[in-house]
């Protein structure tokens, strides 16, 4: 008994003394000292928890009491050391005015309920040190300029910018940026604010195109989706509000059912992120990430939009309406629609027959949020109708090839007139989601949260049928259920902070038929399937003096089963069983305040899909037999990137750099027999055949974005994106992939109102890496072409104006599938208005 | 759609005349009632899936007189798998010959006839034939459609000199494009059905 007690009386000895040594350097706060103690409680029942370990020991080795005691006094040190520096956090960030990014010089930032206080200097920036972990909340106050108090939870290092507005207006607003982030040691690339409100109206993939690193895979001008760093489909991950995005995403002519007007901030995560976030994210990452439900706020305010874009005539209405309850502290809801339509648009030249739009979307959103606990219902629901030019419907290569002669299409598929009707063939898609998020901040072990899933993906195809029969070419049905349990522990010895999580998914397709294991048909590309996924993954996460260190493990498996019909009609059923284990680490320099240095090196993986496996006939888009293969094996990617960024008063810019080696990569490679290329011969006459084959790929490349004030209110931003991409088994270059881009924008700000005007150019080279006979038709030429923006804001009310293509150019992009029957679009004139209310 | 956008213009305007907080939340409650009532508008449910473009045979039927030859392009698994059996045509010099085009799926039990599905679409179908060298065999449509432009189904094929060469069969889908008709007896516009091509003997 003596004995067992002894390491308790230690423990109660030093756990006096850690109480002593862990005083706080900093005055204490109301709030600040509450939460410290509650930390510091925790922490001793950890420490007796160990000790009572540890006593047992001890009776079980009574001889090697010494040994141990030395042993816990050592471990007390160790820890008690680790302690004393919980009020080592930082605070910092700029100031500066709303309309134009101008310094503001001399402002008054204080901490409220403690006698901290700075100045912002003469760049506007201003910083505390020795900050204790806490929340706090933030006062910023200068003459001219309204007040603005701002809440934060300091854990370790946090930034947060200041945009002031004048006191003549009445709107109050803050723009909140360097919040904690997840892949810090990534490449990141955000579309908010002025530049999110420029893209309104446009697709998900349209919106991200002016990102460095980020193009589109386009099939015309209705279905574009994102390419990042070279990689597509199913090998980039959208996250929808934060639930993986789970749609028919194989296809290249299959553009992502999410409406842009949810999100107030699009971000793109380049490069493989496969330990967060599991199979697929071997491209990279796209976040559509709505705002925070307004909890502290009953009043009912919102937003409405109107675009009018002039080719393509088309329309878009989007609103918003938001609020709390009154009665209700901590609810906060959330009403949000969309309705789109658009008439044949235009290429420079001519009219596209069949290519009008129409899409109808809406959400809803629920939350309720105390401090310790919160939970948020989701739901969202997409629905559109996508025109396919009536010019590019060819049934053999013939066709193909006679589209390809004509420099422009048959008269007949370019009216005089755009007209709205939509007509075969077409595309009619409809996607809903219901997600059910939940935290709960432990007394003892951290935040844990539980998102929950359910989304359901209606594809339906329609072709140009004999007889103007009311039948549709292709029905996918899919449904999918996903979990994540995640854990943000608190900081292990005040130095460690990170998440554990579990992940879940389930998921079936019915291509044919209303039963899984009762397919109807042989024809519709891909059979009836079943998935299972599961995953276990850690990330960690230590800062050290200017470096922050980050890495992190996981381990996934997939379970498929596909069940369909052979090329006789035969029922068949297919067992598939992948694992896998990927790793991730990163490493953050920062060198000075003014400049960054990122490293990482992740790894994620992909299972084959249902098409590469099962593919067995003509794509007739593409006028390609492809056969699929049942014993590919998951492509896994290996990525590396280092990333330079550096800002300064007038200066800033972003460098980085990537390599990509992705092993067992998935292609349809041309079938050659003797050095010759096969066709396969069917009642449409011969196609040339491909095969899905693995083979090792390297994707490496350079992002570049610079930024320059030439006067306080004179902008210059350009970007520039470059991919190289060979398959290194067969030292061949890959198809499809970026041709090189820079983009230039010149920006000049007007001091009032947040107007400004800017004049912008693109100019993508002809793609030359390509093999020899590799393509039906040869790249196309470099081409530049000229945008111009304004917009002013008028009390509640913005107006913008865009004019893409300014020149009316006539182009083809070696990116859109369509390059071989038409131009792209022409000048295009958007107009938009956003009431604020 | 514009219900949202209507009940959306409601609150704010409420809002803005009463601004009495306990309106917000019947507002609201509107608000979703009708979002769960356009929850339950669904898409109307096309009709089930049938695989109505599948074409594995087409049969040319050579009469001359009494007598008549048939020649089969068949593909029985479709695209892909076995390779189709394509019959060799061998026709006598000097004749000419009524030629009828037969179009068949034979996945389906019964065969499903295509042919009377051309017949009855015969504004938007046009049957083109190509041989080499030409002087091997020409053949010449001989139906019309109602706006006076060939369909070949029908047709007269003719024989010279005893050689050899290929017949290619074609058969352009030419669909309206918005209600505008287009067939306009070329073969430029459409999309091919069907791309066959035979062996020609003549002896």
């Amino acid at each position: 008994m003596t004995i067992q007690l002894i390491p308790l009386i230690i423990s109660d000895f030093f756990w006096r003394k850690l109480t002593w040594l862990g005083h706080p350097p900093c005055p204490p706060s109301k709030g600040e000292s509450a939460s410290r103690s509650t930390f510091q409680k925790n922490e001793t029942i950890d420490f007796h928890n160990f000790y009572v370990y540890f006593s047992e020991l001890i009776v079980a080795k009574p001889k090697k009491i010494n040994y141990y005691i030395f042993l816990l006094f050592f471990l007390i040190n160790i820890t008690s050391h680790a302690q004393t520096p919980t009020c080592n956090c930082t605070l910092k960030g700029v100031i500066h005015e709303r309309d134009i990014h101008q310094a503001v010089v001399g402002a008054v930032i204080y901490l409220k309920g403690t006698n901290r206080s700075t100045f912002s200097d003469a760049k506007g920036l201003y910083s505390f040190n020795n900050l204790c972990q806490g929340k706090y909340t933030i006062i910023c106050q200068a003459i001219g300029f309204q007040k603005v108090e701002v809440e934060v939870n300091l854990v370790q290092e946090h930034q947060e910018d200041f945009t002031m507005q004048d006191t003549d207006e009445h709107l109050q607003e803050v723009i909140v940026t360097g919040k904690k982030e997840e892949n810090q040691s990534q490449s990141k690339a955000v579309l908010s604010g002025q530049a999110l409100e420029q893209s309104r109206g446009q697709s998900l993939g349209e919106a991200l195109k002016g990102l460095s690193g980020v193009n589109v895979l386009q099939t015309g001008s209705s279905i574009a989706k994102p390419v990042i760093h070279g990689l597509h489909s199913n090998r980039v991950l959208i996250l929808n509000n934060g639930i993986r995005q789970e749609g028919q995403q194989w296809g290249s002519e299959h553009a992502p059912e999410i409406d842009p007007f949810v999100a107030t901030k699009l971000s793109v995560v380049k490069g493989a992120s496969g330990v967060r976030y599991g199979s697929d994210a071997i491209g990279g990452v796209i976040m559509v990430e709505p705002a925070t439900l307004p909890y502290d706020s009953a009043r009912i305010h919102g937003e409405a939009n109107l675009v009018g874009f002039s080719n393509g005539q088309m329309g878009v209405v989007s609103g918003i309406v938001e609020g709390g309850i009154p009665t209700l502290k901590g609810f906060g809801w959330r009403l949000q629609g969309t309705f789109k339509k658009g008439a044949d648009v235009e290429t420079a030249n001519y009219v596209m027959a069949n290519t009008g739009t129409q899409e109808q979307n809406f959400s809803v959103a629920m939350g309720y949020r105390t401090n310790h606990f919160g939970t948020e219902v989701f739901f969202s629901y997409f629905d559109t109708q996508l025109g396919i030019f009536a010019g590019s419907h060819i049934g053999n290569l013939t066709d193909l090839q006679n589209a390809i002669q004509n420099q422009r299409p048959n008269e007949i598929y370019t009216p005089i007139s755009p007209s709205y009707n939509i007509n075969r063939p077409n595309q009619d898609l409809a996607h809903n989601l219901l997600k059910i998020k939940s935290f709960l901040i432990g007394e003892n072990l951290g935040k844990w949260s539980l998102t929950l899933g359910r989304q359901y993906d209606w594809r339906l195809e329609y072709d140009v049928q004999r007889g103007n029969r009311n039948l549709n070419t292709l029905n996918f049905k899919l449904t999918t259920y996903t979990g994540e349990l995640l854990l943000e522990h608190r900081p292990i010895f005040n130095k460690i902070t990170g998440s554990v999580g579990l992940s879940g998914l389930y998921q079936t397709n019915l291509s044919s038929a209303f039963e899984l294991r009762k397919p109807l048909i042989n024809t519709v590309l891909i059979p009836n399937y079943e998935v299972s996924n599961g995953g276990i993954f850690v990330i960690e996460r230590l800062l050290h003096k200017q470096w922050e260190f980050e890495t992190g493990l996981r381990y996934d498996f997939r379970n498929a089963q596909a069940f369909g019909l052979d090329k006789s009609g035969n029922y068949f059923d297919n067992s598939f069983h992948f694992n896998n284990l990927s790793a991730t680490f990163g490493a953050n320099l920062r060198l000075t305040d003014n400049w960054e240095i990122k490293f990482n090196a992740a790894n994620a993986w992909r299972s084959p899909n249902m098409n590469e496996l099962f593919s067995d006939g003509v794509h007739h888009g593409a006028a390609a037999y492809e056969k699929g293969n049942i014993n590919l094996r998951p492509e896994v990617a290996h990525n590396l990137s280092i990333s330079t960024i550096y800002e300064h008063a007038k200066l800033g810019f972003e460098l980085t750099t990537y390599l990509n080696y992705i092993n067992d990569f998935i292609y349809l490679k041309p079938r050659t027999e003797n050095g010759q290329l096969q066709t396969v011969l069917t009642i449409r006459g011969a196609f040339p055949a491909y095969d899905y084959t693995q083979v090792d790929a390297r994707f490496a490349g350079i992002d570049f974005d610079f930024n320059y004030l030439i006067t306080k209110q004179l902008n210059l931003k350009s970007s520039y994106s470059l991919v190289r991409a060979k398959d290194i088994l067969n030292s061949v270059f890959m198809v499809n992939i970026p041709a090189d881009r820079f983009e230039n924008t010149l920006k000049y700000s007007f001091k009032k109102r947040e107007a400004f005007v800017s004049i912008g150019n693109r100019l993508v080279l002809r793609q030359d890496r390509v093999e020899a006979n590799s393509d039906f038709l040869a790249p196309p030429p470099t081409y530049k072409i000229w945008r111009v923006d304004a917009g002013i804001k008028i009390h509640k009310i913005s107006l913008g104006l865009s004019v893409q293509n300014a020149f009316n150019k006539a182009y083809r992009e070696y990116l859109n599938r369509f390059r071989y029957f038409a131009d792209e679009l022409g000048r295009n004139v958007s107009l938009r208005v956003k009431y604020e209310f | 759609m514009f219900l949202v956008l209507y009940i959306c213009n409601y609150i704010a305007l409420t809002n803005i005349k009463y601004k009495k907080m306990n309106l917000n939340l019947k507002t609201f409650l509107m608000a979703s009632v009708t979002v769960a009532m356009m929850v339950s508008c669904k898409k109307d449910e096309p009709a089930p899936v049938e695989d109505n473009e599948t074409i594995t045979t087409v049969r040319l039927k050579f009469t001359q007189g009494s007598t008549t030859t048939t020649f089969n392009f068949k593909d029985l698994d479709g695209d892909g798998g076995n390779a189709p059996v394509v019959d060799k045509i061998s026709l006598k010099p000097n004749t000419t010959y009524t030629l009828a085009v037969e179009v068949l799926d034979e996945t389906k039990n019964p065969v499903s006839d295509i042919t009377t599905e051309i017949k009855k679409e015969q504004d938007e179908h046009i049957i083109e034939y190509v041989s080499t060298p030409a002087t091997v065999l020409s053949v010449t449509a001989t139906d019309k459609d109602s706006r006076n432009f060939p369909v070949g189904l029908a047709a007269s094929a003719k024989t010279t000199t005893a050689g050899t060469g290929k017949l290619r069969v074609i058969l352009h889908h030419q669909p309206p494009v918005n209600n505008v008709a287009v067939k306009n007896g070329t073969f430029t516009v459409g999309s091919t059905d069907f791309d066959v091509a035979f062996d020609v003997e003549v002896r």
